[in-house]
């Protein structure tokens, strides 16, 4: 198996020595001067997935709502949902942001259900609610394939650029077209092997440009369970869990500035980091 | 509104479902071959214990195996699980590949695929197969021998192994779903038909259609498709006796006649 045909977005994550030579050092733009102390505390994280157990103890307490998106003869609809999690995803990537941002207050938006028909909408009704309510930070590991739904992601991107809300995005493992994981104003992540979730990279040939751990990342699941696991799904929430520290340090940033400062404190090869980080509060 | 099918349409219909059905004869069960070859390409490159292919079907809703490879992998054809639940129902509905390791410590993973397969994994690395259309169903591995756990080089291969199996059941499919594309079309010329009269028009369509019918027809059809393995000159020579045969008939029901 050569490199070249290699399919995944999570290449140039693999081998960041070769192939991320070019970083972004904004002067006096440090790990201390973006997030320091900051813990994530007055930032709402939204995660668009299967649920949150809200009392597993990796979710220590910090779930303040649980809504699902039902869907009727009028269309989805989005209803209180009970704290569950169907498949334990979701709670493995609340555990993630929680590790980052022990803080952050998660609000769980649960678009997988028993009903798959129509996901695609369910989805994209769980993201505009998210964005309506102004949730600052949204990690999702899901994105549409269906080329009909890319207008109404598109226009939900732009919504969620516009107001300040940053958008996490799992890149798919495939190079085909997925929405909104694929759109400029998303932070588009996929997943690296070392495993430190401070590690981040930037890459500066999109449409992917962050990479964060996700190979047999020890995560929370299903039943109070965890488990080992590996995916750009749980690449994407630790940039969520830092973009949630920022946040908390220096609220009503654009998604433009936060991805400028992760470039500028990212771990780049070539580079020196004089603001060694220090290791994460409680871990 | 739409008029009921005519007798010409319907006649079309048949003679549509019969030229399906005897390319299906002609190429045997080309999905089942082609992905039972995946997954035993996938279990020996990836050393494991077993691979296998879900696909998900519909009335009710589920993900079926249909395909595995590996010692430890037989168990599972045949089983189906709920798209809601498991790894695989995950990636299904997310179109996210994962992996998962140390699942067999987990009391609850998956426990009811488990005891009906007897065979409870350790790690387990599964990606959708989808296309244009949306996702198809779960391509997994399960318990690689060399390592615990699954790498990121391993994820992407898998990728890999996925989109072959996809293309394998794309062209397949639109030989497969005969019956339910003469429904779909029934029920879309003839609006005011209930599903007992379009069940009832595919069964007339389709009656004389059954594959295993030992007629001389069928015997024939079998016959033509052991001659796949020919040479070209052998082809011709086969087409030539045809030929010959065809205008034999032709004179002896001429000469019949008259």
């Amino acid at each position: 198996m050569t490199k070249q045909t290699l399919p995944a977005w999570s290449e140039p994550f693999a081998d960041p020595r070769r192939q991320l030579k070019r970083g972004l050092r904004l002067r006096g733009v440090t790990r201390q001067w973006a997030w320091g102390d900051a813990t994530g505390a007055g930032v709402r994280v939204g995660i668009i997935d299967s649920g949150l157990e809200n009392a597993h103890p990796a979710l220590r307490g910090r779930v303040v709502e649980n809504v699902t998106v039902e869907m009727t003869d009028d269309g989805p609809k989005v209803v209180p949902d009970e704290p569950i999690d169907l498949f334990g995803h979701g709670t493995a990537c609340g555990g993630i942001i929680l590790s980052l941002a022990p803080e952050a207050e998660l609000v769980s938006i649960r678009v997988l259900g028993a009903d798959l028909r129509g996901k695609g909408t369910a989805f994209a009704a769980g993201l505009e609610w998210a964005i309506d309510r102004g949730l600052q930070v949204c990690n999702l590991s899901l994105s549409s394939k269906s080329e009909s739904l890319y207008p109404v992601f598109h226009d939900l991107a732009d919504r969620a650029y516009f107001q300040s809300t940053a958008v996490i995005s799992a890149a798919n493992n495939v190079p085909a077209p997925s929405y909104p994981s694929l759109f400029s104003s998303v932070f588009s992540v996929a997943a690296h092997g070392e495993p430190d979730p401070w590690r981040v990279y930037y890459n500066p040939s999109p449409p992917v440009e962050f990479g964060a751990w996700g190979v047999d990342v020890p995560i929370a699941w299903k039943d109070g369970g965890s488990t080992v696991a590996t995916g750009n799904s749980f690449a994407a929430p630790h940039i969520a869990g830092l973009v949630a520290r920022i946040v908390s340090k220096h609220p009503g940033l654009s998604p433009f500035e936060l991805k400028a400062i992760l470039a500028s404190v990212a771990d780049n090869p070539g580079r020196r980091h004089p603001w060694r980080h220090r290791p994460a509060p409680g871990r | 509104m739409a008029q009921p099918p005519t007798d010409a349409a319907l006649a079309a219909l048949v003679a549509a479902a019969r030229r399906s059905a005897i390319a299906r004869r002609l190429q045997g069960d080309v999905e089942t071959r082609l992905l039972q070859s995946i997954v035993d390409a996938t279990a020996r490159l990836f050393d494991a214990e077993a691979s296998s292919i879900a696909l998900f079907e519909t009335d009710p809703d589920r993900l079926e195996f249909r395909v595995a490879a590996g010692e430890k992998g037989a168990g599972a054809i045949g089983l189906t699980v709920p798209p809601t639940q498991g790894i695989a129902g995950y990636v299904y509905s997310t179109g996210q590949a994962l992996a998962l390791s140390d699942v067999g410590n987990d009391p609850r993973f998956n426990r009811d695929a488990a005891e009906q397969t007897g065979y409870i994994p350790r790690s387990i690395a599964a990606a959708p197969l989808f296309d244009e259309h949306g996702t198809l169903g779960v391509l997994q591995v399960l318990d690689k021998r060399g390592s615990p756990t699954f790498s990121l080089a391993d994820m992407e291969l898998l990728a890999v192994f996925a989109s072959q199996a996809t293309v394998a059941i794309a062209a397949a499919r639109v030989q497969r779903d005969t019956a339910r594309l003469l429904r779909s079309v029934l029920g879309s010329i003839g609006p005011e038909l209930s599903a007992d009269e379009v069940e009832q028009l595919v069964g007339a369509a389709t009656a004389d259609l059954d594959p295993d019918d030992d007629t001389p027809f069928w015997t024939l059809v079998d016959r033509i498709a052991r001659l796949r393995a020919l040479g070209d000159g052998e082809t011709t020579l086969v087409a030539d006796l045809l030929e010959v045969l065809a205008e034999h008939a032709g004179r002896t029901r001429r000469s019949g006649r008259g």
